[in-house]
């Protein structure tokens, strides 16, 4: 087991005494290998505070993290007991909000600024940075322009390439596609179940698109006003919960084939999961 | 970062909360300006109790105004310090020779030593390095331990102490009374009282408008621009970089990997603000209308009759006597 959490509470410090509590008795275990996670959930239920314990950059309040059998507990944190920075090479977190990642003068340079903190050497650093900027979907020209003169989705690209650099077992997404266009947010969404795929690597990402959950999820772990309140199968969870009261929608697949059952009569043997499957699933039962 | 709370203003209950912003900062200023004038020991300690009866019956939380004094710690000590080793009139308080042996000096740096090791496990550290630095000095000072192989002398005049005195006590009840009024007024309150408190300069043809809304948004920013540095370091730790260890060099890396993106994320946010005040039609200099309108109340009299009052009595005091 990769990451365990073990009944963990997170407050915020706030303005008053009580603080705010964003995460309420969450336990979890997610795999080192070969998961696909999607995370959803209201605004302000605590996705961001809990994947920001994946990688010991918040530590519980009570309760305890375990990350790669390192155990992130309070106590430990304060007395700097464990060394927090092997962790972070493990388990890489993209964040919500790209200007808070990029500082260098180049491209170039953020992109190998993560591998260099880790003691990549230089070179190598380099030749990676131009394999991932490809990756990300923008070509090599990029690496000598500044982080600052791109556009929101193109610094969003940018700041992915930064953490995909790493090489982490683990790659953690805070909503990698807000903010991109249809095309671009496909062809990275293909880009992430890739990484799962072929290097049979743990992908988290935060999403609030039910059409990606249902199409790529294999696992999806649903907040609620800091609770975690489903963690399981997407299709168990858009057929057989109530998802109105999590303030989730329907996936328009599932949608589409409620339409056709209620109104042309048509009921499908299996149950696609993207728009090819659900050509393939229509043929079969109109043939 | 998060116990800075100079500029935050905090929502609760309590008289302060309901006073007129106006009478909060001309009482401010009269309550800073007695803390100056202050020269005797009784006014000083009176200006204390003042101070703390303030605190309890505004209900205020004294530790979050204490907390916010701890970034200011090192520059009292500092002044203090200072004083303690230059002033030299008055009195001579206490003379003691220095006595630099081997055998003494060997203690000092075990006492250093056990001060490092054990820094960490202790909660209020500062205090803890004050003591440790009063220790070693005594250690010095009243331990003749083997033969000296040179001497020195360590003169404190009376007047040291008491300026010094003064000055930390000054210093402090500025800030407190500073963070009293950032805590409990409401940012536009504020910038409405500025405003009205300030408009006599326009005479002057100054622009005071401008000025209070200058002054209101600075404060205003300071604790949104904490809240961003904390999540850039967040951001960037996630990339390996290590904010509590780590060599000199590196030391200077992460301040930039801080800076640079602080600076950044300042200027886009207030050309965002520019642009979100200008879309809502704010003209500078123009005239506007008031949603809230100040009301001016009894307990505004009295307590601008209080402050008065103070700055006074201290005037008076410190002329007589
Ligand atoms: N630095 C902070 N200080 C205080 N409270 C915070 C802080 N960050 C988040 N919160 C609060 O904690 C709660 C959970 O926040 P979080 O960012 O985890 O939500 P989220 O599920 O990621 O939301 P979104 O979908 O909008 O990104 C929110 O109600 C938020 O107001
Ligand atoms: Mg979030």
């Amino acid at each position: 087991m990769a990451i365990k959490f073990n009944r963990v509470d997170f407050k915020y410090k706030g303005d008053d005494k009580k603080g705010y509590l964003a995460l309420s008795n969450i336990s979890l275990s997610i795999q080192g290998e070969g998961e696909f996670i999607t995370l959803i959930g209201e605004t302000g239920s605590g996705k961001t505070t809990l994947v920001q314990h994946m990688n010991a950059l918040l530590v519980a309040n009570s309760g305890s993290v375990d990350i790669y059998g390192i155990k992130v507990e309070k106590q430990a944190v304060k007395k700097k007991k464990i060394r927090l920075n092997p962790i972070r090479k493990k388990v890489g977190l993209v964040f919500q909000f790209p200007e808070y990642q990029l500082f260098e003068e180049t491209v170039l340079k953020d992109i190998t600024f993560g591998p260099k903190n880790f003691g990549v050497p230089e070179a190598e650093a380099i030749e990676t940075a131009q394999r991932v900027i490809r990756i990300v979907g923008l070509d090599e020209s990029y690496l000598d322009r500044s982080p600052f003169n791109l556009s929101g989705g193109e610094k969003k690209r940018v700041s992915i390439a930064g953490i995909l650099a790493m090489e982490p077992d683990i790659l953690i997404l805070d909503e990698p596609t807000s903010g991109l266009d249809p095309m671009g947010r496909n062809a990275l969404l293909k880009v992430f179940y890739d990484i799962h795929e072929k290097l049979n690597k743990t992908v988290i990402i935060i999403t609030h698109d039910m059409n990606t959950v249902y199409e790529y999820a294999k696992r999806v772990l649903v907040m609620r006003d800091s609770y975690l309140v489903y963690d399981g199968d997407p299709v168990d969870l858009f057929t057989t919960k109530n998802i109105e009261n999590w303030n989730l929608d329907v996936p328009d697949i599932l949608n589409l084939m409620h339409r056709m059952e209620q109104d042309l009569g048509i009921t499908l043997t299996s149950r696609p999961r993207s728009a090819a499957a659900l050509t393939n699933a229509l043929e079969e039962v109109l043939r | 970062m998060k116990n800075i709370v100079i500029g935050r203003f905090v929502p609760g209950k309590g008289f302060l909360y309901r006073m007129d912003p106006r009478t909060k900062i001309i009482s401010l200023v009269l309550l800073m300006a007695s803390a100056f004038v202050i020269r005797n020991f009784t006014a000083m300690f009176m200006a204390i109790g003042f101070m703390a009866l303030l605190l309890v019956a505004g209900r205020i939380n004294i530790f979050r105004v204490l907390s916010g004094l701890r970034p200011l710690m090192y520059l009292l000590a500092f002044t203090f310090i200072f004083q303690l080793l230059f002033n030299t009139q008055g009195d001579l308080v206490v003379a003691w020779t220095l006595h630099y042996s081997p055998l003494n000096i060997l203690m000092v740096t075990a006492l250093v030593m056990l001060w490092f090791f054990t820094k960490r496990h202790v909660k209020f550290k500062f205090f803890f390095f004050l003591a440790t630095l009063v220790g070693a000095v005594a250690l010095v000072a009243n331990l003749r331990l083997g033969p000296a192989f040179a001497t020195g002398t360590l003169d404190i005049y009376e007047s040291a102490l008491t300026t010094g005195f003064f000055i930390v006590m000054r210093l402090m009840i500025i800030v407190t009374l500073s963070t009293v009024l950032t805590l409990t007024t409401k940012p536009t309150d504020l910038n409405l009282g500025l405003e009205s408190v300030m408009s006599p300069l326009k005479v002057f043809r100054i622009r005071t408008e401008e000025m209070a809304m200058i002054i209101s948004i600075s404060l205003r920013y300071i604790p949104t621009l904490l809240d961003e540095a904390n999540k850039i370091m967040l951001a960037q730790a996630s990339r390996g970089v290590d904010f509590s260890e780590g060599k000199f060099k590196a030391k200077i890396m992460q301040i930039v990997s801080l800076l640079v993106p602080m600076f950044i994320i300042s200027f886009k946010r207030s050309d965002e603000l520019a642009n979100a005040m200008e879309a809502r039609s704010f003209v500078p200099g123009q005239p506007r209308t008031r949603l809230h309108q100040l009301t001016w109340g009894l307990a505004d009299t009295a307590a601008l009759v209080v402050s008065l009052l103070a700055l006074t009595a201290v005037i008076t005091t410190r002329v007589v006597m």
